[in-house]
C-alpha cells in the first residue's frame, strides 16, 4: 500500500474514489461471504451487543459458535473463544477448566472483548469521565443561560405592543416551568395526586389570563392579578387534570400556582424597563454563542472517547435509540443550533427594526428546543440507571418505554432546575470577572450590578434544587432500594456527605455575598446584627447537614472499619432525614430571609455600585466554581450509582475500571475537569466580552455596546 | 413626628409578643390535638422570629470593620474555648471522636466566617497582576479545600472493590455442610442481601426483617427459595405496606445460579434462635409470636393433631384439648404456677407464666426423660413446634386478655449465638 507522502497529487483523488468505492463494495458484500467478527462485518450490518429474548439469544448464539468454528479452521485470529470451547469439549472427559465466563459475562447482553486504555495516568474510564463532564458542563451552560437571558430581555425591553404580545407567550412558558417545579413539590412532598398538573396547568393558565388581559391594559393591579390568576387557573386546571375524585389539596395547590402566575405575569408585563438587563441579556448571548462550539466539541470528544474505551457498549446504547439517535436528536440539534445563531445574530438588526417582540419568540423557542433537547438525552442516561421492567423484555418495548423510564421525568426536573442555578451562577461570574476587567467607573457599576443578578437568580433557584434531588432519589428507591442504599448508605455515602458540605459551603458564600454586597448600601447597618445570627444557623444547620450516621458507611461490618466511625443509637437522630430536613429548612430561611433584607436595604436605601468591597468578586467566583464542582460531583454519584453495570441488570461493565473510584480520586479528578472548564470558560468571556471591547476602544468606537432600542 | 419608641420598650413588646404567641401554639395547638413535636416546633419558630426581631429592633450602630489582628484578638480565644467546651460536651453526649472532630472543625468554620464578615474592606487591585493572583488564589483556595476534604474521608480500597467483583461464582460441586454454608454467606454479601436485611446482630438496615430473629431457618427450604424468586407472592408480616411491598427486588432469579441459590438457603438455614422465639414487624412496631393471632390458630391446629405437616403429633392427647391434662404427669398449662419437671437434669426453677423461652423449646425439642413427653424436636419441623408452644401458653394466658404483649427480646449478640453452637443447643450439628 502506498503511503500517502508517496503518492503525487495528480493522482491521489481518483485513488481516493477508487478506495472509496472498494470500501462500499465490501461494506455491500452478501453478509455470507463476510467472517462474522472481522472488520468488514462491522461495514455490512450495524454491529451491537442486543439484549435480547432467550429464544433469539439461543439461536443466534447458534449461529454463532458454527460460524467461529469455520473461522477457527481457516486459522485466522478472533475466534480464541470458539477455540477455547472447542478444546473444553475435548478436555471435559480429563480435568475440568476452570469456567471464567463470570468475568465477561454482561448479563442479557452479549459477551464483548475489551481493550484497556492508557495514557499518562488516565485510563479509559477517566477520558470518558471528563469528556462526559465537559459536554455536560457546556451543555448546562447553553440550556441554563438562554433562560436566564429571555428573563433579562423581557425585563430590559421597552413596552412595545410587539413585546407585550411575546411577554404573554414567555409568562405561559415561565408558568409552565415554575407551575411544574411547584407541582411536583407538591406531588411528591406533600402527596398531592397530579399535583405537577395541577401546577402546570394553574399557574400557565393564570399567566396566560393575567398577561392576556394586561396587554389590552386591564388588571393592572397585582392583587387582582393574584385573585383573577388563581381563579382562572383552577378552573381550567381542574377539569383537565385526569383524577378520579377531587381533594382539597388539588385545588389548593392549583389556587396557589394560578395565585403565582398571575401575580409574575401581571409583575413581568409591567416591569419598568431598564436598559441594563437588555445589556446583560446580549452580553450573556454574545458567551452562550462560544459555549454552542465547545458543547458540539466536547459532545464530539465524548463519542469519540466512548468509541475507543466502551465500543461495544456505545453501539448498544446507540442502536437501542434509533429513532432518538438518527431522527429527533439531530433533528432537535440542528434546529436549535439554527435558532441559536438566529438569536444571536438577529439580536441588533431587529432591534433596529423595532421587532424586540420577535426576538423574544425566537429566544422562547431556543428555550423550548434546549429543554426538549435535555428530555430527550435524559432517556439514555435513565434508561442506562432505571431500564424499563421486565427487563427480560427489554428489547420488545417501544422506543417511548424506553425513554420514559421511571427516573426520566424526576431527572427532568432536577436538570431543569439545576441548570438554571448554573446559569445564575455562571452570569455571577461573569459579572465578576468583568468586574475585575474594567477600569471605567460606569463599568464597574454595571458589572457589580451584574453579579448581584446573577447570585441572586442563581440562590433563588437553587431553593427548590433540593427538593428536585429528592424526588430524583425517592424514584430511584421506587425502582430498586438496591441503588438507593448504595447511594445513601454504602460506597456512595461520603459523596453524599461531600455533596452535603458543598451546599452548606454554597449556602454559606452566597450569604457572605449579601453581606459584602449590603456593606454598599446606605443604611442597611440596622440588619447587620441580625444577619450575624443568621450566620451562627447556618453554621449550626451547615453541621447537622453534615453529620452522617457513619463515617465508613456500609451495610455490613467490613474491613476499614471500626465502632468510633458509627453514631450510637441514641444520637442517630441527628444523622436522619429529620434533621437533614430541619436543616436544610434552616439554611433556605435564612437565605431568604437575608434576601428580604437586602431587599428592603436596596429600596430604603441608595446602592453604591462599583463600590463593592473588592472580596465580592471572588466570593462570586468561589460560589460559582463550587456550584460547577458539586454539579459534576452529583453527576459522578449518579453515575457510579450503577455499580458494575453500564446499563443497570442488562449489560454488566467487565473492565477492569468497573468498581467504585475512590473519593480521593474523584475529588481530585473532578477538580480537574472544573479547572479545564474555568480554563476555557475564562478565555471566552475573555474573547466575548472583553476582548471586543478592548478593540472597540483602540478603533475609538463608543466604550460600551448600545443595542438601538426598540421603538 | 412620631417619636420612635427607646429600645427597652421595643424588647418589652417583643418579647410580650412572642410570649403570647408561642403560649397560644403550644396550649392552642395542645387543645386542637397537635403532636408535641409540631407545638414544639413552632414555639421554636417563634423563639426564632423572636431573636430576629430583637436583634432587628437593636439601636443603629455602625458596622466596625477590623484589621486581621483586631478580628481574631478576642475571636480566636472564644472560639477555642468554644471548641474545647463542644468537644467535651459532645464526648460527654457519647458522640465517637469523629462527630466531636467534626463539630470541632465547623466551630472553626464559624470563626472563620464572623472574621470575613468583620474584616476590613480588600485594597482595590491596582494591576493585573494583583487581580490575577487573587484569582488563581480563588481557585487555588476552593480545589485545596475539596480536594483535601475528599482526600481525608474514609476511602474504600478499590482492590478490595475490585475483588470482590471479581469473585467467581458459587459453585457447589465438592462442597460438605460448612462450606455450603459459608458459600451461602458470601452469597448473600454479594447480593447485597445487608442492604435491607439484619442477620441477628449483623447489619444496619431495618428496611426489611431482621431475618435472624424472624429465624427464617425455621421455614422449609422451597418456601425460602419461593421468598427469594417471587418475593411479592407472600409479605413478610408487618411489611405489607406499599413501600415495603416493592422493596424486595425481583431479578434474584436470573442473578442466581442453581448453586448460588442452594447455597443461599442453606445459609438461611441456619438462622434460629434456640433461645427464643420468632419476632416479626418492623423495627419498632414488632412483635413475637406468642402475641400472633395467626400463629396461634395456626399453634392451635399442631396442638390438636390436625396440621398435615406435623402428621403423628398431637399433643392434646396428652395434654387435653382445653388444656385439661388428658394423662397424669402431663403438664397443665392452664395454671400458671406449675413449675418445670424434675426429670431433667437442666431443670429450672421458674414458673411456668415465667419459663423462658429456651425452656419452653427446650422441653419440647428434647423432650422429658422416661415420659411419653418424647423429643419431638427430632422428628417434626421446629417451626410447628414454635407454634404449638405458643398455643399452649394462652391456657393460662389466653390471647383476649392480655393487656400487653410480651416484651421483644433483645437482638442475641455474637457472643450468645457462639454460645448456642458450643453448648449444642441445635439438635443439627451444622447449625
Amino acid at each position: 500500500m502506498e503511503t500517502p507522502g508517496t503518492t503525487k497529487k495528480t493522482s491521489f483523488f481518483p485513488k481516493f474514489l477508487l478506495a472509496l468505492v472498494f470500501v462500499y463494495g465490501l461494506g455491500h458484500l452478501p453478509p455470507g461471504l463476510v467472517p462474522a467478527s472481522s472488520f468488514l462485518a462491522s461495514l455490512t450490518a450495524p454491529q451491537a451487543a442486543f439484549a435480547q429474548d432467550e429464544e433469539e439469544f439461543v439461536d443466534e448464539e447458534e449461529e454463532f459458535v458454527d460460524e467461529e468454528e469455520e473461522f477457527v479452521e481457516e486459522g485466522e485470529g478472533g475466534g480464541e473463544e470458539a477455540a477455547g470451547e472447542e478444546e473444553g469439549d475435548e478436555e471435559a472427559a480429563g480435568e475440568e477448566e476452570e469456567d471464567l465466563s463470570y468475568l465477561t459475562d454482561i448479563g442479557p447482553a452479549k459477551e464483548h472483548e475489551f481493550e484497556p486504555f492508557s495514557f499518562l495516568g488516565s485510563s479509559n474510564r477517566k477520558f470518558t469521565w471528563f469528556a462526559a463532564q465537559m459536554h455536560i458542563l457546556f451543555a448546562s451552560f447553553i440550556l441554563g443561560c438562554p433562560m436566564f437571558v429571555v428573563i433579562m430581555e423581557v425585563m430590559g425591553a421597552r413596552r412595545t405592543q410587539g413585546v407585550r404580545k411575546a411577554i404573554i407567550l414567555s409568562n405561559v412558558f415561565l408558568g409552565i416551568l415554575i407551575g411544574v417545579v411547584i407541582g411536583i413539590t407538591g406531588e411528591i412532598i406533600v402527596g398531592i395526586h397530579h399535583g405537577v398538573l395541577y401546577g402546570l396547568y394553574s399557574c400557565a393558565f393564570g399567566a396566560l389570563m393575567v398577561s392576556f388581559l394586561n396587554y389590552f391594559h386591564r388588571l393592572m393591579n397585582v392583587k387582582a392579578s393574584a385573585v383573577v390568576g388563581a381563579i382562572f387557573g383552577t378552573i381550567m386546571a381542574v377539569p383537565l387534570t385526569p383524577v378520579e375524585h377531587y381533594e382539597v389539596s388539588g385545588i389548593v395547590l392549583a389556587l396557589i400556582n394560578g395565585v403565582v402566575g398571575g401575580v409574575l405575569a401581571n409583575m413581568i408585563m409591567f416591569a419598568k424597563a431598564d436598559f441594563k438587563f437588555e445589556r446583560l441579556a446580549h452580553e450573556i448571548t454574545k458567551v452562550i454563542g462560544m459555549c454552542y462550539s465547545f458543547t458540539a466539541l466536547s459532545g464530539g470528544l465524548f463519542l469519540f472517547v466512548m468509541l475507543v474505551a466502551y465500543k461495544d457498549f456505545i453501539s448498544y446504547l446507540v442502536a437501542t435509540f434509533p429513532m432518538l439517535f438518527m431522527v429527533a436528536y439531530p433533528t432537535l440539534f440542528i434546529l436549535e443550533t439554527v435558532v441559536m445563531y438566529i438569536y444571536v445574530y438577529s439580536w441588533d438588526p431587529l432591534n433596529q427594526q423595532n421587532k424586540k417582540g420577535r426576538h423574544i419568540v425566537c429566544g422562547i423557542i431556543l428555550n423550548v428546543l434546549g429543554l426538549s433537547l435535555l428530555c430527550a438525552l435524559d432517556g439514555p442516561a435513565t434508561f442506562m440507571q432505571t431500564p424499563p421492567k421486565p427487563l427480560g423484555e427489554l428489547m420488545d418495548m417501544s422506543e417511548w418505554s424506553k425513554i420514559a423510564t421511571m427516573t426520566w421525568m424526576p431527572l427532568n426536573y432536577h436538570r431543569l432546575v439545576g441548570n438554571g442555578t448554573f446559569g445564575g451562577y455562571m452570569v455571577g461570574i461573569i459579572g465578576a470577572y468583568m468586574y475585575l476587567w474594567s477600569k471605567k467607573k460606569e463599568e464597574r457599576e454595571y458589572y457589580d450590578w451584574v453579579g448581584y443578578m446573577g447570585n441572586i437568580i442563581g440562590v433563588a433557584i437553587m431553593i427548590p434544587l433540593p427538593a428536585m434531588g429528592y424526588i430524583f432519589v425517592r424514584e430511584i428507591y421506587q425502582y430498586d432500594a438496591t441503588i438507593g442504599m448504595y447511594i445513601m448508605s454504602d460506597r456512595e455515602s461520603m459523596f453524599m456527605l461531600v455533596q452535603g458540605l458543598l451546599v452548606g459551603t454554597m449556602f454559606s458564600a452566597s450569604n457572605i455575598y449579601m453581606w459584602v454586597s449590603m456593606k454598599r448600601i446606605e443604611n442597611a447597618q440596622r440588619f447587620f446584627p441580625a444577619m450575624k445570627f443568621g450566620f451562627i444557623l447556618i453554621v449550626i444547620s451547615a453541621t447537622i447537614w453534615f453529620t452522617p450516621r457513619r463515617f465508613f458507611a456500609t451495610m455490613l461490618p467490613e474491613p476499614g472499619m471500626n465502632p468510633e466511625m458509627v453514631l450510637p443509637d441514641n444520637l442517630a437522630f441527628l444523622a436522619l432525614m429529620i434533621s437533614k430536613n430541619t436543616a436544610a429548612f434552616a439554611l433556605v430561611t435564612v437565605t431568604f430571609i437575608n434576601y428580604i433584607f437586602y431587599t428592603i436595604a436596596t429600596k430604603t436605601g441608595k446602592v453604591h455600585y462599583g463600590k463593592i468591597n473588592p472580596l465580592g468578586p471572588y466570593i462570586l467566583i468561589f460560589l460559582g466554581f463550587a456550584d460547577i464542582w458539586l454539579m459534576s460531583w452529583m453527576g459522578t454519584i449518579r453515575e457510579l450509582s450503577r455499580m458494575n453495570w453500564h446499563v443497570y441488570k442488562v449489560f454488566k461493565d467487565v473492565t477492569p475500571e468497573k468498581f467504585a473510584p475512590t473519593l480521593a480520586e474523584s475529588g481530585f479528578h473532578v477538580t480537574t475537569i472544573v479547572w479545564t472548564f474555568f480554563i476555557i470558560m475564562t478565555a471566552i468571556v475573555w474573547l466575548a466580552i472583553k476582548y471586543p471591547k478592548t478593540k472597540k476602544k483602540t478603533e475609538g468606537a463608543p466604550s460600551t455596546a448600545t443595542p438601538q432600542m426598540a421603538e | 413626628m412620631k417619636e420612635e419608641k427607646s429600645f427597652g420598650k421595643k424588647l418589652v413588646t417583643i418579647v410580650g409578643g412572642a410570649a403570647v404567641l408561642a403560649s397560644a401554639f403550644w396550649f392552642g395547638g395542645g387543645a386542637v390535638g397537635l403532636p408535641g413535636g409540631i407545638r414544639g416546633g413552632l414555639a421554636g419558630l417563634v423563639f426564632m422570629a423572636m431573636i430576629y426581631a430583637i436583634l432587628l429592633a437593636l439601636p443603629k450602630g455602625e458596622l466596625k470593620e477590623k484589621t486581621f489582628f483586631q478580628n481574631i484578638r478576642f475571636k480566636l480565644p472564644v472560639a477555642i474555648v468554644l471548641g474545647v467546651i463542644i468537644w467535651f460536651t459532645a464526648g460527654a453526649f457519647g458522640f465517637p471522636v469523629w462527630w466531636q472532630i467534626e463539630f470541632v472543625a465547623f466551630a472553626m468554620v464559624g470563626l472563620l466566617y464572623f472574621i470575613i464578615l468583620d474584616m476590613r474592606a480588600l485594597k482595590v487591585e491596582k494591576s493585573a497582576a494583583d487581580w490575577s493572583f487573587r484569582l488563581i488564589a480563588t481557585y487555588a483556595l476552593a480545589s485545596v479545600l475539596f480536594i483535601t476534604i475528599t482526600a481525608q474521608l474514609p476511602q474504600f480500597d478499590p482492590a478490595y472493590e475490585l475483588e470482590k467483583l471479581n469473585k467467581p461464582p458459587v459453585k457447589l460441586s465438592g462442597l460438605a455442610g460448612p462450606e455450603v454454608i459459608a458459600a451461602g454467606r458470601e452469597v448473600f454479601e454479594n447480593n447485597k442481601c445487608f442492604n435491607c436485611h439484619k442477620v441477628f446482630w449483623e447489619g444496619n438496615s431495618d428496611r426489611g426483617p431482621n431475618l435472624g430473629t424472624k429465624q427464617i431457618g425455621l421455614y422449609p427450604e422451597d418456601y425460602i427459595k419461593e421468598q427469594i424468586l417471587e418475593p411479592r407472592k407472600i409479605q413478610s408480616p408487618g411489611f405489607d405496606d406499599p413501600k415495603s411491598k416493592k422493596a424486595m427486588p425481583t431479578y434474584y432469579g436470573e442473578d442466581l445460579s442453581d448453586d448460588e441459590l442452594d447455597a443461599l438457603v442453606a445459609y438461611l438455614k441456619t438462622m434460629r434462635d434456640p433461645t427464643h422465639i420468632p419476632v416479626e414487624g418492623k423495627f419498632g412496631e414488632q412483635w413475637t409470636w406468642w402475641d400472633d393471632p395467626k400463629i396461634l390458630e395456626e399453634g392451635q391446629k399442631v396442638f390438636e393433631g390436625l396440621e398435615p405437616a406435623t402428621e403423628g403429633l398431637n399433643c392434646a392427647v396428652c395434654h387435653g384439648k382445653d388444656g385439661i391434662p388428658m394423662m397424669t404427669g402431663a403438664l397443665d398449662f392452664r395454671n400458671e404456677n406449675n413449675p418445670d419437671t424434675d426429670k431433667m437434669p437442666d431443670h429450672i426453677d421458674a414458673k411456668l407464666k415465667d419459663w423462658p423461652d429456651a425452656l419452653w423449646y427446650r422441653r419440647v425439642t428434647r423432650g422429658v426423660d422416661n415420659t411419653p413427653m418424647a423429643p419431638w424436636g427430632t422428628i417434626f419441623p421446629h417451626l410447628y413446634l414454635w407454634k404449638a408452644e405458643a398455643y399452649a401458653r394462652t391456657f393460662h394466658d389466653p390471647l383476649d386478655k392480655r393487656t400487653e404483649k410480651r416484651p421483644v427480646p433483645p437482638v442475641p449478640t455474637k457472643e450468645e449465638i457462639e454460645s448456642w453452637k458450643k453448648e449444642g443447643m441445635f439438635l443439627d450439628p451444622l447449625l
